[in-house]
């Protein structure tokens, strides 16, 4: 069994990783985090289901990770 | 109110003076500040970097990774940042000097963290059953469960309801000793296959499928073929499913 990124399963997995861990800086006065508590919780809230992510084009999008300029 | 700020995406070892070829958030180039044989991969931007659009929610989430997988490519080993981190001028310090600071403050740690996953990278791995389909598995063979059922069957309503629900429970009390048996088993035959193990929450899966253990490994970069193997072992168990994902940057071991 060989392991993936892609697919439902290769998102689910990116985000987990993304939004909920990484280094975490622990300097308040020096960052500004606002928003991103929030942010975390819509995503999880779109991603709950294939179906949504598909009717948002996320699927797609998020399958193909873009290395050159992604916007 | 907008602040400026500078976007952290991930450390690495050495000096690099040399950008990266990809444009971050906002189309800003991806810069990397040296300090103290330590390099920050950073870019400008405004602060708060997101609102509740989706979509642009999305690209930012899109946009941090991008940016993070081409460091790794180029620097090999990398201590990624979590999404949204973004140092501000304060105390009439610029973001600069703040960032500075920081650095040098985390010199040592950091290093050390870079030295520990050199040539790393992270994988999960997620096992799932299907508790209908392993129902009738556990309790075939079950005699404490076969006698209720054939009790059952024998009894009148108002106790054949009564039993039922004993049946419910202790089949129930049945599942979680085999759940807790299972996952025992795959951790260690995962644990010996790789260097580092976190065990992560179990997600919600659809409706047919109960996620019995979410894993996060840490082993050389590519080094997954013996993982694979074992992993084999377990979808060739009726009733449950694996998912292999990766590989990642370290994500879920910079923070310890």
């Amino acid at each position: 069994m060989e392991p993936v990124r892609q697919g439902h399963a290769g998102i689910v997995d990116l985000l987990d990783r993304v939004l909920d861990k990484g280094l975490i800086l622990n300097a308040d006065l020096i960052i500004s985090l606002a928003g991103v508590p929030l942010i975390a919780v819509s995503l999880r809230a779109a991603i709950a289901s294939v179906e949504t992510m598909a009717k948002y084009g996320m699927m797609r999008e998020l399958i193909s990770l873009p290395q050159e300029n992604p916007r | 109110m907008m602040e400026k700020g500078l976007y952290l995406y991930c450390v690495v070892a050495g000096n690099e003076t040399r950008g990266l070829e990809i444009k971050g958030i906002d189309g800003q180039p991806v810069l990397t500040m040296p300090i103290d044989d330590l390099t920050a991969v950073v870019q400008e931007c405004q602060t708060p970097i997101a609102n509740d659009d989706m979509k642009i929610l999305s690209d930012l989430v899109l946009i941090h990774q991008a940016v993070i997988d081409l460091a790794w490519e180029r620097f090999q080993t990398i201590v990624p940042f979590s999404f949204g981190t973004v140092v501000v001028e304060r105390d009439g310090k610029s973001k600069e000097e703040n960032l500075r600071e920081w650095l040098e403050r985390e010199s040592e740690t950091l290093k050390e963290k870079l030295r520990r996953l050199e040539g790393k990278a992270e994988y999960g791995v997620q096992v799932s059953w299907e508790p209908a389909k392993m129902m009738e598995k556990i309790t075939r063979n079950d005699k404490e469960v076969r006698s209720l059922q054939e009790e059952i069957h024998s009894k009148g309503t108002g106790t054949a309801y009564l039993l039922r629900q004993k049946l419910e429970r202790l089949v129930k009390e049945r599942m979680e000793v085999a759940a807790d048996a299972y996952f025992k088993e795959f951790f260690q035959g995962v644990r010996g296959q790789v260097e580092e193990v976190r065990v992560e929450k179990v997600r919600k899966e659809d409706p047919s499928r109960q996620m019995l253990m979410n894993l996060s490994c840490l082993t050389p970069k590519g080094e997954t073929s013996k993982l694979g193997e074992f992993l084999d072992r377990i979808t060739k168990i009726e009733g449950f499913h694996v998912r292999f994902t990766g590989p990642w940057p370290p994500y879920s071991f910079v923070n310890f």
